[in-house]
């Protein structure tokens, strides 16, 4: 399936985002399936009531989830992305307000792969900072990594700050 | 003439001469038997009058003249025997002392010889074993400085591997979780920027 033309919502940071969105959009194709066999061939006239993150992922990518046609390729992209979408994993010591992962997922999405499936962790032992991990690498951006990085700094603080204390 | 002339001079000398050895020869001859008469005549009448002379109060008083006379030599003889026992024994008492005195000086001599070599020797003794002693303290020393400066570096080094762990766990515990995410939102996007290129590659090509 071609990639051109979709997006995902900004809601939709996770696999659990989108396997939610999924879940969401298939619940709506049974509802509008169903409603239409029971009212002999007439279909709806307006959507049921949908979640922000359906609604912007029907408005970003122009589909109109009344046709059938149009949920069957929502489904059909997300089943696409729930196996093949980039996926990267990023740990904060603490957890992220929703404000921040989504501002640090459109970031990802702006600069590195609009279709990127942001999954997020907590490892205390970070303090400050965070680090990422992706299917190959793990990327630390933690403060004890910036410290070993800056470590002849420090080693030379810690021994102007020692010459200091002895004089 | 002359020469008969001193013949019968001659002649007439010996002559007289034969006549003057005759003549003392006659009369000594005649005054040894004279005197060897008196001689026998005077022992005789000794002999006949000894007992006159040689009575018991003159027996008695030779008898303690020569006591006397005995004692008195005695006397002096065992004087002279002390005084030479006297000088013998000072002689002898001053070889003594002087043989005593030269084996003593000698013995001493030889036992502060064999002092002072013993009292050396433990001097040497003493020197070598305080050499020995300065020298595996030195090497102590310079052991216990060494490790204490390896302990030293291992303790830098420790300390310089988990530097980072040991500031990041005081700045955990000193700041815990008061620093928010959104404080951290310049670091965290700034952080992914500057690295962007090797995420990018990372997720895009798996390299």
């Amino acid at each position: 399936m071609a990639r051109d033309g979709f997006s995902l919502p900004p809601q939709t940071i996770s696999l659990g985002d989108l396997m939610r969105l999924k879940r969401e959009l298939i619940a709506l194709d049974d509802f509008i399936h169903q409603s239409e066999l029971r009212s002999l061939g007439h279909a709806l006239k307006t959507p049921p009531k949908a979640s922000t993150a359906l609604n912007n992922y029907a408005a970003l990518n122009h589909l109109n989830f009344l046709h059938a046609e149009d949920r069957q390729k929502g489904i059909d992209f997300l089943d696409h992305l729930s196996v093949h979408a980039p996926r990267a994993h990023i740990s904060f010591a603490i957890e992220p307000s929703a404000p921040t992962i989504r501002k640090i997922a459109g970031w990802f999405r702006d600069n590195i792969d609009p279709l990127l499936l942001l999954n997020t962790g907590i490892e205390p032992s970070i303090a400050v900072g965070f680090t990422l991990n992706t299917d190959n690498h793990y990327h630390d951006f933690s403060l004890r990594q910036h410290f070993s990085k800056q470590r002849d700094l420090l080693i030379e603080a810690i021994a102007k700050s020692d010459e200091a204390k002895r004089s | 003439m002359t020469f008969w002339w001193l013949v019968v001079i001659l002649i007439t000398l010996g002559a007289v001469g034969v006549a003057l050895v005759w003549l003392i020869a006659k009369l000594s001859q005649i005054g040894a038997t004279n005197t060897k008469r008196n001689v026998n005549q005077i022992i005789d009448a000794a002999n006949n009058d000894v007992e006159h002379i040689f009575n018991d109060q003159f027996r008695e008083e030779l008898r303690n003249r020569g006591r006397l006379h005995f004692e008195r030599i005695i006397g002096e003889n065992a004087m002279f025997l002390q005084q030479d026992l006297r000088l013998t024994t000072s002689e002898l008492n001053e070889y003594l002392k002087q043989e005593l005195g030269k084996s003593l000086r000698e013995e001493f001599a030889k036992y502060e010889q064999s002092i002072t070599d013993a009292k050396q020797m433990a001097i040497d003794s003493i020197e070598k074993t305080k050499q020995t002693i300065e020298e595996q303290r030195a090497e102590l020393s310079q052991k216990l400085n060494e490790e204490v400066e390896a302990e030293k570096q291992r303790s830098i080094n420790r300390f310089e591997a988990n530097m980072a762990d040991i500031i990041n766990h005081y700045v955990l515990a000193a700041i815990g979780q008061q620093i928010d995410l959104s404080d951290q939102m310049e670091y965290i996007l700034s952080e992914l920027e500057a690295n962007k290129q090797a995420i990018s590659e990372d997720i895009r090509h798996g390299a």
